[in-house]
């Protein structure tokens, strides 16, 4: 969809037009359901949250501003905030399981779903970061970690963590953009 | 919040990295402040890359049910409010009975195909394996259960130590006990050594009584999860609960108690 159409499409959704909310799902759902999967790790989490980007995105088409991004990347904070708050109540609990179970250390429910990731070209770009920075930045991106948990994580001082966040993003632009 | 300070976070923003007061702050500069373009432009460029690593991902179709939920939750575009259409499965208890009724089902299928050899083979394999599955999901069931009353207002844990008499494998267990005051009680216990002339037992304390609460048959894994029965928490706070080891079947007052631990006040 070139982005004249999408932005026809979210001008629709605005006016109220489900089949161009329907538009936006069929050219987006599907990289976002792998990216969701990819973080929640669990079908039904994932399938919820995509229902809850499309959904937000419907109530909010009005506060969609271009200057701030495409519409993708758009799509892609609504449903990557929705996905981070669901991780940190998981968190959350997860913790309290281990109080009570001493379990491992926490790990992902499912290996990585197959068929979800290729990822030669974020290989690539995060290959060429320094590996604190690409360790901060994996933790935030897929484990859905704030940058005082990933301090605590790794037990480097928080602004260090602030630093290599930054940097490591403003660096994998660059690459992804090259 | 400055300029400055909005670029030295915009990035940390983008990837939801920030804590949500962070967060919120730099939500209030873009919506209170004059548009400033380095801010935007900085912001795009965050968001980009968020999304750039999305796009490596290989897409995967959502099933229909995901759009039907999306569609049926805004009403084709009436006004009203919007709501999450649940997608997630029935309640707890539901799945209880579907995963028993696989169990029922793969048993009642080994019997039903002994006629050949090779099929009973094939089948009771298949079959095996499904009772695998359908035990992995009751331990899922048991886990979930546990952790919504985890996440109850009330509710508190109550760790049961090991006593003077847990002695050789019987001092390696643990347990504890997920207790919510307004009826509910849950034992989790790990590394339960499998006792072939005696048997586990819950025990629930109030005043300076023992309350027997059911035995614990551990699983082959050693872990032990039950319930106690609620009509037992019907007559006041306990004052905690304990673990015994008794001659088979059980008794009625505990004789060997290997762990105890007292719930706290309110």
């Amino acid at each position: 969809m070139s982005p004249g159409a999408e932005g026809k499409a979210l001008e629709g959704v605005r006016r109220g037009d489900q089949r161009a909310l329907e538009e936006l799902y069929r050219v987006h759902g599907p990289r976002i359901h792998a990216l969701l999967l990819r973080m929640l790790r669990e079908t039904a989490d994932a399938e919820e949250v995509l229902q809850e980007t499309f959904i937000d995105a419907w109530k909010r088409a009005a506060e969609y501003a271009p200057s701030r991004g495409s519409i993708e990347a758009w799509l892609i904070t609504i449903a990557r905030s929705r996905a981070i708050d669901r991780i940190r109540h998981k968190g959350a609990r997860l913790r309290l399981v281990r109080q009570t179970e001493q379990l491992a250390p926490a790990e992902p429910a499912h290996p990585d779903p197959p068929d979800v990731h290729a990822q030669s070209r974020l290989r690539r770009a995060l290959g060429a970061l320094p590996a604190e920075q690409r360790r901060a930045l994996e933790l935030a991106y897929w484990e859905g970690l704030s940058q005082s948990e990933i301090s605590e994580h790794t037990g480097d001082p928080l602004g260090t963590v602030k630093t290599r966040v930054r940097l490591g993003l403003q660096r994998l632009a660059e690459l992804l953009a090259g | 919040m400055t300029h400055q300070e909005f670029l030295e976070q915009v990035d940390a923003y983008a990837l939801g990295a920030l804590e949500p007061a962070e967060a919120r702050a730099l939500e209030a500069h873009l919506a209170a402040e004059a548009p400033h373009p380095q801010c935007e432009a900085a912001l795009a460029r965050a968001r980009e890359a968020v999304a750039a690593l999305a796009s490596d991902l290989t897409p995967v179709a959502p099933p229909p049910r995901v759009w039907d939920a999306v569609a049926r939750s805004i009403g084709a575009g009436e006004p009203g409010p919007v709501r999450v259409v649940p997608l997630r499965r029935a309640p707890a208890w539901a799945y209880a009975m579907a995963a028993a009724a696989v169990l029922a089902l793969v048993v009642g299928g080994i019997s039903v195909r002994e006629s050949s050899r090779s099929a009973a083979r094939a089948s009771a394999s298949a079959a095996e394996c499904r009772r695998e599955l359908a035990e992995a999901h009751l331990d899922l069931l048991r886990k979930e259960d546990a952790l919504q009353l985890l996440v109850e207002p009330g509710t508190q844990l109550v760790s049961l130590r090991p006593t003077p008499q847990a002695q050789g494998p019987l001092a390696r267990g643990s347990g504890v006990v997920i207790f919510n005051p307004r009826g509910r009680a849950l034992f989790l216990g790990k590394s339960f050594a499998a006792q072939e002339t005696q048997d586990y037992e819950l025990w629930l304390l109030r005043g300076d009584k023992a309350i027997a609460a059911g035995l614990l048959p551990p699983g082959a894994d050693g872990r032990v999860f039950a319930e106690v029965p609620p009509g037992l928490l019907t007559g006041g706070r306990p004052g905690g609960f304990a673990v015994s080891i008794e001659k088979k079947g059980g008794t009625d007052v505990p004789t060997t108690v290997i762990f105890a631990g007292t719930v706290s006040p309110p």
